[in-house]
């Protein structure tokens, strides 16, 4: 919850005085429209919310910007320092796990008299950095000064569960101008994106390490993102009885495997009570660091430099013996998946009234602010241990009846509302097209539903259900039963 | 119009005159019934356990029910270290202890010191009277002796849940209360005893212990050795849907019933009923689809008051609906003591049950223990230990007694590494399962021959591996670096 505290937006905003005009050239203002989906009812979106936030040209006539600027977006307009016109433009590729997005312009006369911008490195701690873009308080250009603080791993608040290298300034925040660059000698070192609510002078970048990722992951014309290796690991080798439990040589340093995600591609190559003493050609420690960058950094900065589908060697002491493994680097996410969702039509299955979704992130903060702690248990158990409680390898998602369209074939099923349905008619439910082909089935006289942590069934008259079905659709303007409309 | 004033008005002055005269009556005749108590508290700390709290006090009302004996509710001494009793009109302290306390009936019989009580109390006589509506007196005696009422109106009955326990227990509610009763003042009826107040709240209404719940009770301590009252060993769940009626095969004459919807390992029917019967009646009473019957004198009430109102070993018997038929099952009232829970609901009187291993406090996990992580405790605690409490609290099984949670770890030289560890459920020590908090000692001893004692836990969590060689040495600097008395305390008659 304390990642909560981060706000999206950022600013350095020591003093405004007006901007170098090659800046002016590349840096432009972006004004998004969005409307994302309800995640109770999704055939509903929520109301539509205007913002101003900041991006910048680079090379091959496109924009970079956040993700969070143009997120679950329908109109974006962009403009041009000192140029009347607004341009239109779509968003070509979007990464929300690293909060960034490219822009394509319509109209490609807007890239006239523009100069793009080129990216540089990681900077070094107490460089003085520049930062460029369309803040609260005006609508020209602005810029600000601070220096680069800290570079560490941290929570991208836009996904809320994806962690990447950051760099921290003493700048203070205000909104409007994420998606600018911070300049240092004239290139790009970050892309401004979050700060701290309650702190003064601490806002985060992007840095180009991300950046390149992101770009370099869309060349072949789709974005895939940020892979991991799959597993959980314990610092834990400080203590000698513990390396001597694990059969390692006393002067041996690395992080021991407690847990293998399911599905991910760790499976084959390790195990649990493995200790990674080696990724790549980097040494880790006995806090699962490594000397990367030029400073001690996570082992995931080693992962986040390969692509989805390209391998790391992981060289690990298994039962006493040393061993050299290639690991694919894949996406590996558990079965409920943390991040926040955008862009994205939530599917779902409207029938007899009972609307049932994939459980979501977005769907828990529904209950508001503080979600996390006022989610029904059940659901908070499945978010925080999923990947330890589900034993399932063909289980996609958990579906949670999420909404009742009252109506006289469900005016007992309001006890169930919220929890996850397990099976229908002894079916197991492993996906949301599960449930849709259980109701597609006639030939039964009751739907059965089974919740998890609820003995009593919710029955369903089949045929009645069917009867009423179109009528409540009806009623309630949900256009279809299911979507996608089609079965996947 | 003007007949229906009158009345009023001739109502009004009669019941204040009934007010009046019944106050001023019985607070003289109460004079050698009720006496002040005044209770220290000295509870155990749940995340230091070897540790008390800080010392409280407070003060409630005792009512006699023998010679030297008083009730009073069982919250009102919980955790008492030492009690003093007060009669009106003297000065001096009378010492009293606990003899019997029932936090699922929330009542505390207590002993006064004979010796010290001077002229005997005159016990009173609690009459099961109930009239909706009527005009009710309290009385409390003051830390100065004297003897203060105050009214209110009978506003109706629940079945519910006391500060404490999980148990379901017919309450009367007090309505308009003329001020805040809640520490064992004494409700009167008609100039009769009527129950003792256990709550009260911003509403000017008051819980009050029953006459019913306090006679089964000191019916139960007459008998000898105490039994406690029924304990409901399973949940139900409304029945309303027709669909499922029709798929239970439950013909449409039978419109009563509440659905079976998880049987416990203790506590009244948890021998004979199964998940999905439909409870149809108890002992003749039909319960309705939401679980309630009509009782003649208290109106529509929860179906756990057939139970609860009873004594452990009285039989009772289940009308059920199951394998599409009805059918009654006689069984006998069960009461479990809250240890025998897998996760007790309150762990009172006594210090919470722990062990020390190299830094790390292995504790029994409780309701109490989780509940002092404070304010909205059940959205911060960890999911899977809340699970133990939220759906497995009344399923102990010979394989699982309790849970033992690595509560956290104080850092020393021997847990280096381990620091951040805590909130993990133990699964096993030295390869040796962990049903209750009384196997760690022994699993300790396994494996003399190993370098190491190796602690696993729940939910794929990194084990703790210490050296045993260390383990005594650094138990002993341990425990004087954090000031530990008592590096373990554990019941073993209990477990």
């Amino acid at each position: 919850m304390k990642k909560a505290a981060i706000i999206l937006l950022l600013l350095f905003s020591a003093s405004v005085f007006s901007a170098q005009s090659d800046m002016s050239k590349s840096v432009v203002m972006i004004q998004g429209v969005r409307q994302p989906f309800d995640y109770t009812t999704p055939w509903k979106q929520t109301s539509v919310a205007q913002g101003i936030g900041s991006g910048f040209i680079i090379a091959g006539n496109k924009i970079l910007t956040n993700a969070h600027n143009v997120s679950d977006s329908k109109y974006i307009i962009i403009k041009k320092e000192n140029v009347a016109k607004k341009y239109p433009a779509t968003v070509e590729f979007i990464g929300h796990d690293c909060d960034l997005a490219l822009l394509k312009v319509i109209d490609k006369s807007f890239f006239d008299d523009t100069e793009p911008l080129t990216l540089g490195t990681l900077p070094e701690i107490h460089s003085k950095v520049s930062t460029y873009g369309f803040p609260m308080g005006g609508t020209h250009i602005s810029v600000t000064e601070g220096i680069v603080s800290r570079i560490q791993t941290d929570i991208y608040v836009h996904s809320g569960a994806d962690g990447h290298l950051v760099i921290q300034t003493d700048a203070a925040i205000n909104p409007g101008n994420s998606g600018g660059p911070v300049i240092l000698d004239g290139n790009v070192v970050g892309v401004a994106f979050q700060g701290m609510i309650q702190a003064d002078n601490i806002g985060y970048m992007i840095p180009t390490t991300v950046i390149n990722h992101f770009l370099l992951d869309v060349n072949d014309g789709r974005y895939d993102g940020f892979g991991s290796i799959g597993v959980s690991l314990f610092s834990g080798l400080h203590n000698d009885s513990y390396k001597d439990y694990l059969k390692l040589e006393p002067n041996v340093q690395g992080v021991v495997v407690t847990s293998v995600l399911l599905n991910s591609s760790a499976e084959k190559v390790l195990q649990r009570g493995d200790c990674i003493t080696q990724i790549d050609n980097y040494d880790v420690d006995n806090d699962g660091m490594i000397m990367i960058y030029g400073k001690k950094y996570h082992l995931s900065e080693e992962v986040e430099t390969k692509q989805i589908g390209q391998t790391i060697n992981l060289t690990f002491w298994r039962n006493g013996k040393k061993q050299t493994e290639q690991l694919v680097v894949q996406l590996n996410r558990p079965v409920f998946e943390p991040a926040h969702l955008y862009d994205n039509h939530p599917p779902y299955v409207c029938f007899a009234g009972l609307t049932f979704v994939a459980a979501s992130r977005n769907f828990l903060e529904t209950w508001g602010r503080d979600w996390l702690d006022s989610i029904p248990h059940t659901l908070r158990y499945l978010l925080n241990d999923s990947q330890q409680l589900n034993k399932d390898r063909d289980l996609k998602e958990y579906v949670v009846l999420s909404e009742i369209l009252p109506d006289q074939i469900n005016q007992y099923a309001d006890e169930y509302k919220n929890k996850p349905l397990q099976n229908i008619n002894g079916a197991a439910v492993q996906s949301l097209n599960d449930v849709r082909k259980a109701f597609e089935n006639k030939n039964c006289d009751f739907y059965i539903l089974k919740f998890m942590n609820t003995e009593k069934p919710l029955l369903l008259d089949a045929r009645q259900a069917h009867k009423q079905n179109d009528t409540i659709l009806k009623k309630y303007n949900v256009s279809s039963w299911t979507f996608p409309e089609e079965q996947l | 119009m003007n007949r229906a004033i009158i009345s009023i008005i001739f109502i009004s002055s009669f019941m204040s005159s009934a007010f009046a005269g019944g106050s001023s009556d019985m607070s003289e005749k109460l004079k050698d019934s009720i006496v002040y108590l005044q209770i220290s508290y000295y509870a155990y700390e749940q995340y230091q356990p070897w540790r008390n709290k800080e010392l409280t006090e407070s003060s409630g009302v005792g009512c006699a029910v023998g010679a030297n004996k008083v009730i009073t509710t069982a919250y009102n001494v919980a955790n008492a270290a030492f009690i003093n009793a007060k009669k009106a009109g003297r000065n001096e302290y009378i010492s009293a202890k606990i003899e019997i306390i029932d936090y699922e009936s929330n009542l505390a019989l207590i002993e006064l010191d004979s010796n010290s009580l001077g002229k005997p109390l005159v016990p009173l006589v609690f009459s099961e009277n109930y009239k909706k509506g009527a005009g009710v007196n309290f009385y409390w005696l003051s830390a100065g002796g004297q003897i203060y009422n105050g009214r209110g109106f009978l506003d109706r009955t629940s079945v519910d849940v006391s500060a404490i326990s999980f148990s379901r227990m017919l309450t009367f509610i007090a309505a308009g209360t003329s001020d805040s009763t809640s520490f064992g003042h004494l409700y009167c009826l008609d100039n009769k005893p009527l129950g003792i107040a256990c709550w009260s709240n911003e509403n000017k209404e008051s819980g009050i212990i029953p006459s019913k719940v306090i006679n089964r009770f000191l019916a139960d301590v007459k008998g000898g050795k105490y039994k406690g009252a029924g304990m409901t060993g399973f949940d139900a769940s409304s029945l309303l849907e027709p669909a499922t009626r029709k798929y239970l095969k439950m013909p449409d004459n039978i419109q009563n019933g509440v659905y079976i919807s998880a049987v416990h390992t203790i506590g009244t029917g948890s021998d004979v009923l199964k998940v999905g019967d439909v409870l149809l009646a108890i002992d003749g009473f039909d319960i309705d689809p939401y679980g309630k019957f009509k009782h003649p004198q208290f109106d529509v009430i929860s179906f756990d008051f057939l139970i609860t109102n009873k004594t452990a070993g009285d039989k009772i018997t289940f009308e059920i609906w199951r394998g599409g038929r009805a059918q009654k099952i006689d069984t006998l009232v069960k009461h479990f003591d809250v240890s025998q829970m897998l996760v007790p609901w309150y762990d009172n009187d006594r210090q919470p049950e722990y062990i020390i291993v190299g830094g790390c406090i292995l504790q029994k996990l409780t309701k109490t223990y989780l509940a002092a992580r404070g304010s909205d405790w059940q959205g911060k605690v960890e999911p899977h230990i809340y699970d133990y409490l939220l759906n497995h609290a009344f399923d102990p099984t010979e394989q699982r007694k309790q849970i033992v949670v690595l509560s956290y770890v104080l850092p020393a030289n021997i847990n280096l590494g381990y620091h951040n560890l805590g909130q993990l459920v133990v699964d096993s020590i030295n390869g040796m399962k962990i049903n209750s908090i009384k196997d760690v000692p022994q699993a300790l001893s396994l494996n003399p021959e190993s370098k190491f004692h190796v602690i696993e836990f729940e939910m794929e969590q990194p084990a703790i591996v210490l050296d045993r060689k260390q383990l005594d040495s650094a138990g002993i600097s341990i425990a004087q670096n954090y000031g530990i008395d008592k590096i373990y305390n554990i019941n073993l008659i209990n477990n």
